[in-house]
Order: structure tokens, then C-alpha cells, then sequence
């Protein structure tokens, strides 16, 4: 608060005093007193006024001051009204009081919301498990049917249970309590496990995974890391090129004490100018609107649980027939730059995930 | 015949995974009424167990719980609760391995295999393969036949993708093997290859062979696939 704010908050009882003040000259000047009496006694009106406000000013400024500081201390600021001291004013207290009710209901408010929203994620949490007998049974079933029927079913069921499992990471990634479990895992097993549940719709689409370097180990929750990498390889089958047989590069290599994974394809890449964006919520892109079908889910939830397991995620693309320096990507996305140059293959376009894992601290389990 | 228990409350995948035992040469038994499992249990003596978390009454903690007092069978849990916390505890309470619905079936019957043959119920798979008049060695990886002339054995060394499709082959001897089919068996071996690469690695398979004095071992079947 500065002295100006304080004067002009003050403005109409400084400028009532004034108009009184000049009254009482007036009138003490024309009923015959003195004119140094009246200089004395405006010189004492004058200074006891500016002793007055300026007391006044400093205590507002240091009371103020000391909320300030309360503000700052708190963790959730919207128990501010809580907090505060009580106030020898009968204005500020009521004030305090009121703000107190507001602040109660906001409160209130709040942990609704957090109730609804975890019981939100239970119901879809219990929800996914539910719906995962029937799609379990439609497996079974699936196996006795014509082979013809079978191959034509298997990818549809496949496609449910990703979007299931999207569902439910969903779910678990927006819900504060994140219930993963750092274990040890072997990158091969990761691999192995999120190749194994796209299994129909790769082998079904023509794609071929070569895998290198796998052999390392990460601590990290296997599940959440599967989900990722399976997102990754669904985008690299939805936006496969056709011209080339599409091929999807597995490859890790240490980095330091952290071990970098990374996920390239040669499919029809991403414009440049919109990189930055494929990790926000629902952006789908050009590609996206082009060929339909994209819920601009898949790289924001990879980039959410990303986050949680403090995984690095990082992208870089070069899209067909755009780029002018064919097979590199642009370097402001690409710090850890070169790692698509590795993958001799990429020779038109394509697009390059590197997941990094966080250092392991102790080699042993 | 090793007895399986299937302890699981929904109806259709109860009959469904029956039959898929039965047909994989185990003998399931899948009760429908879970008022005394562990009784039931103890009475049939399964080799092994599978377990749902999710059933009526008691959940399939408790229930594994009390069935480690009584019997010694392996269990696997096979459920569709997929958190982390789950596994470690029904891990904990002696369970011998978590499956998460929806599974894969290739991947039930190995994992069933691999338990069993941890507890020591079913004699190690035999490594050597033979049919035909070859001889497969899995670990290997090599394959070898008598040749007629000089009475001597004539080995080749084959690639690790070359050994799983010959060992598929020969498992299915006689019987057509879809392409399809393959490419999902070795996917399923974590060998990640298309269609164009199976043909290539079949002309290969088929030159290592032809050596060996087989030269129309792998038959085509036009439009449908491959035959020993």
C-alpha cells in the first residue's frame, strides 16, 4: 500500500475535515478572535490531523503486511479466512466473518468435487475390471468361431480392450493418488508385453518391429510403461505411410545412468509447425483430421502418466513431403538430437518417441 | 490327465475355459456353486488352480488364503483387476502367478505349462523335436537327419527365427498351418516379422533342408499355408 492509495481511500474524510476546518476559520475570524490565535490553533488542528493519519497509515501497512505473510505461508490459500487473527475493528471482524462463511462453502465445494471425482475413478476403475469378463468371454468364444470370423473379430476385440485400457488410464492418470509400483523391469519384458497386446492389429496391418538394445533395465511400474509404449505403437500403425512397408524401431541405449528408449517409425511424420501441440488434450492435427478416427487422447495420457513416473518424453518428427532436410528432425524438439539419425531407414519422413528413464540410484534390487 | 480347478463366476468364460483345457488334454473341473471352495477343493486335489479376485461371497484373497491351509496346488491368479497393489498382494498370499484379463489364450496355456512344471508336475519339455526322419534340437537350435547314403548325420545350424517356424511346423505335423498362424506363433516368441519376412525366411529354411537331403519338407499349400 502506498502512501497516494492510503490519501485517496481517505479522500472524503480528509476533505470534510478541511471544508470544517476553514468553517471554523471563517467563523472564529468573523465572531472577532484573534488572527494568531486562529493560526495557533489551525497549526495544532493541522498537526494532530497529519499525527493521526500517519499512525494510521503505518498500522494499516504493518496489519496489512502480516496478512500478506499468512497468505504466503499457506499451502491451500483457500483457507485464508481460517487463518487470520481476530481483529480489534467490529468492520473487519464482520468482514472476516463473512469472508469465513464464503470460504466454508468454497471448502465444501471443493471436497465434493474431489469425493465425485474419486468415486468417478472407482466407477470406471470397477467399471474397466467388469467389462473386461465379457470381453475376456468374447475371446474365449472368438477362438471356436470359423476362422474367417475370427481373424475379422480378433482386431475389433483388441480395439475395445485398448480403448477399455485407455479408459482406465485415464482415470488413474487425472486421480491425485497414483497407485504404480517402481519395480525392477527388463525393457525386453516392457517391450514384450505392450507388442503382445497390439499383437492383432500389427500383425494385421503389415508391420514389422525390430527391436535392439533391449536387454536393459529400468525401474519403473511395468503397466504404466507398457500403456505408454502401446499408445506409441498405435500411432505408428494409424499413421503408417503408404508407400513403404511400415516398420517400427524398439531401440535403447544408456544415457548416462539413464537408459533412453526409443520408439521410431516411417510413417507419414508431423508437421513441424505442430509438434509442439501433439501432447495437448484432443489436438488431433492435421494427420488426425485427414484420416479420421483420432481421439488426440493417446500422447496427452502418454505425457500425463509420462509425468508421473518422471519418464522424459520427448518427440520429433519429419513429415513427408514438408520437410526440406529429409529424415532430420528439428532441432529446438530434439535436444537429445541424433537419435533418429541412428535409424538409417528413416529416409523420407517418420517419427521418433524417446522415453527416458530415470536414473536407477542403486544396483541392486 | 493333471486336474485344473477353475474357481470363476461368470458362466461363459467358466464353459469356454473348460473346454479349452479339455482340448489342451487337461481335465478342469469349475464348480458353479462357491459356498464351500475350499472343502471342494481339498476333495478333487487339483494340480493347479485358477483363481478369480472377483467372486461371489469372498473375495479371491480370502479364498487363496484359506485354500494354502489345505492343499499345496500352485495357483494362479486370473483376474481382471490390474493394479499393482493387487499382484504384490496376491502374490504375497501364495498365489504363484497373476494373470490379468483379458488375456491372451497362447499366454494362459504357457504360463499354466511354466507353473506346472515348476512344481515339478509335468516332466521338462523334451528339447529335441523329430519327424520325418529329422531331429530338431530346440536348445540347440540345430536340426540334423541321416543322410541315406553315407549312414552319417548331417547337421544345420538355423537362425532362431528358422528354428521356431520349423519347431511350430513340426508341432502341427500334418496339419496346415496357416500364415497367420505362424506369424502369431512367433510373435508370440517375440520374433516381430511380416509377411514378407516369413517368405523369406521360409526359401531359407527350405535351402537348409533341401542340404540335408529334404528338399519338399515344408509343403504350400496354395491359399492356405504351409504342411510338413
Amino acid at each position: 500500500m502506498t502512501v497516494l492509495e492510503f490519501l485517496s481511500d481517505r479522500l472524503n474524510s480528509l476533505l470534510l475535515q478541511a471544508a470544517f476546518a476553514s468553517l471554523s476559520i471563517l467563523f472564529l475570524l468573523a465572531t472577532g478572535t484573534q488572527a494568531g490565535v486562529v493560526r495557533l490553533l489551525s497549526l495544532v488542528w493541522l498537526l494532530s490531523v497529519l499525527c493521526i493519519e500517519t499512525t494510521g497509515f503505518l498500522r494499516l501497512r504493518s496489519h496489512l503486511q502480516e496478512l500478506e505473510n499468512i497468505m504466503e505461508g499457506l499451502d491451500r490459500k483457500y483457507l485464508f479466512s481460517e487463518c487470520i487473527p481476530k481483529s480489534r475493528s467490529l468492520y473487519e471482524r464482520r468482514l472476516t466473518e463473512l469472508f469465513c462463511r464464503a470460504g466454508k462453502s468454497m471448502i465444501g465445494a471443493v471436497s465434493d468435487a474431489q469425493a465425485a471425482q474419486k468415486e468417478y475413478r472407482e466407477y470406471v476403475e470397477s467399471w474397466v475390471h467388469e467389462i473386461k469378463t465379457p470381453i475376456t468371454a468374447a475371446g474365449l468364444i472368438c477362438r471356436n468361431a470359423e476362422p474367417d470370423t475370427r481373424r475379422k473379430l480378433s482386431p475389433e476385440l483388441s480395439q475395445i480392450e485398448a480403448h477399455v485400457e485407455r479408459a482406465l488410464f485415464y482415470a488413474r492418470a487425472e486421480s491425485p493418488e497414483k497407485d504404480f509400483i517402481l519395480r525392477r523391469n527388463k525393457l525386453s519384458g516392457i517391450a514384450a508385453q505392450a507388442v503382445g497386446q497390439h499383437k492383432a492389429l500389427l500383425i494385421q496391418s503389415g508391420v514389422r518391429v525390430e527391436t535392439s538394445g533391449l536387454e536393459q533395465t529400468v525401474y519403473t511400474d511395468g503397466k504404466w510403461a507398457a500403456f505408454i509404449l502401446g499408445q506409441l505403437l498405435q500411432n505408428a500403425v494409424r499413421y503408417r505411410s503408404a508407400d513403404s512397408d511400415p516398420v517400427i524401431a524398439l531401440s535403447a541405449k544408456p544415457l548416462g545412468k539413464q537408459v533412453q528408449l526409443t520408439v521410431a517409425d516411417n510413417g507419414i511424420g508431423i508437421p513441424a509447425h505442430e509438434l509442439p501441440r501433439v501432447f495437448d488434450r484432443g489436438f488431433t492435427g492435421s494427420n488426425g483430421r485427414v484420416r479420421g478416427g483420432s481421439t488426440g487422447m493417446g500422447l496427452y495420457l502418454c505425457r500425463k502418466l509420462a509425468d508421473c513416473l518422471e519418464l522424459d518424453l520427448r518427440i520429433s518428427s519429419a513429415a513427408e513431403s514438408r520437410s526440406s532436410v529429409a529424415g532430420h528432425p528439428q532441432p529446438e524438439h530434439c535436444p537429445n538430437c541424433g537419435v533418429t539419425a541412428d535409424h538409417n531407414f528413416i529416409t523420407a519422413s517418420g517419427t521418433a518417441v524417446t522415453l527416458t528413464f530415470p536414473a536407477v540410484h542403486s544396483s541392486s534390487d | 490327465m493333471q486336474k485344473i480347478l477353475i474357481i470363476e463366476d461368470d458362466p461363459v468364460i467358466r464353459d469356454e475355459l473348460s473346454l479349452l483345457l479339455t482340448n489342451e488334454g487337461y481335465s478342469p473341473l469349475a464348480p458353479a456353486d462357491f459356498t464351500d471352495i475350499p472343502a471342494q477343493a481339498a476333495r478333487y486335489a487339483p494340480d493347479l488352480i485358477l483363481l478369480d479376485i472377483n467372486l461371489p461371497g469372498q473375495d479371491g484373497f480370502s479364498l487363496c488364503a484359506k485354500l494354502r491351509k489345505l492343499i499345496q496346488a500352485p495357483i494362479i491368479f486370473v483376474t481382471s483387476r490390474d493394479s499393482g497393489l493387487d499382484e504384490v498382494r496376491a502374490l504375497s498370499l501364495g498365489g504363484d502367478d497373476y494373470i490379468t484379463k483379458p488375456y491372451s489364450i497362447p499366454v494362459l496355456l504357457t504360463r499354466i505349462k511354466v507353473v506346472l512344471r515348476r512344481m515339478g508336475r509335468t516332466a521338462a519339455p523334451s528339447d529335441i523335436m523329430e519327424y520325418g526322419g529329422l531331429r530338431l534340437n530346440l536348445t540347440k537350435g540345430t536340426v540334423s537327419a541321416k543322410t541315406r547314403i553315407k549312414l552319417k548325420t548331417e547337421t544345420a545350424v538355423l537362425t532362431r527365427n528358422e528354428l521356431q517356424i520349423l519347431a511350430c511346423l513340426m508341432a502341427h505335423a500334418g496339419e496346415i498351418v496357416s500364415r497367420t498362424d505362424l506369424i502369431e506363433t512367433l510373435w508370440d516368441n517375440q520374433i516381430y516379422i511380416d509377411d514378407n519376412t516369413l517368405s523369406v525366411n521360409i526359401t531359407r529354411l527350405r535351402g537348409k533342408l533341401a542340404r540335408l537331403g529334404f528338399p519338399d519338407f515344408i509343403k504350400t499349400r496354395r491359399g492356405m499355408g504351409y504342411q510338413l
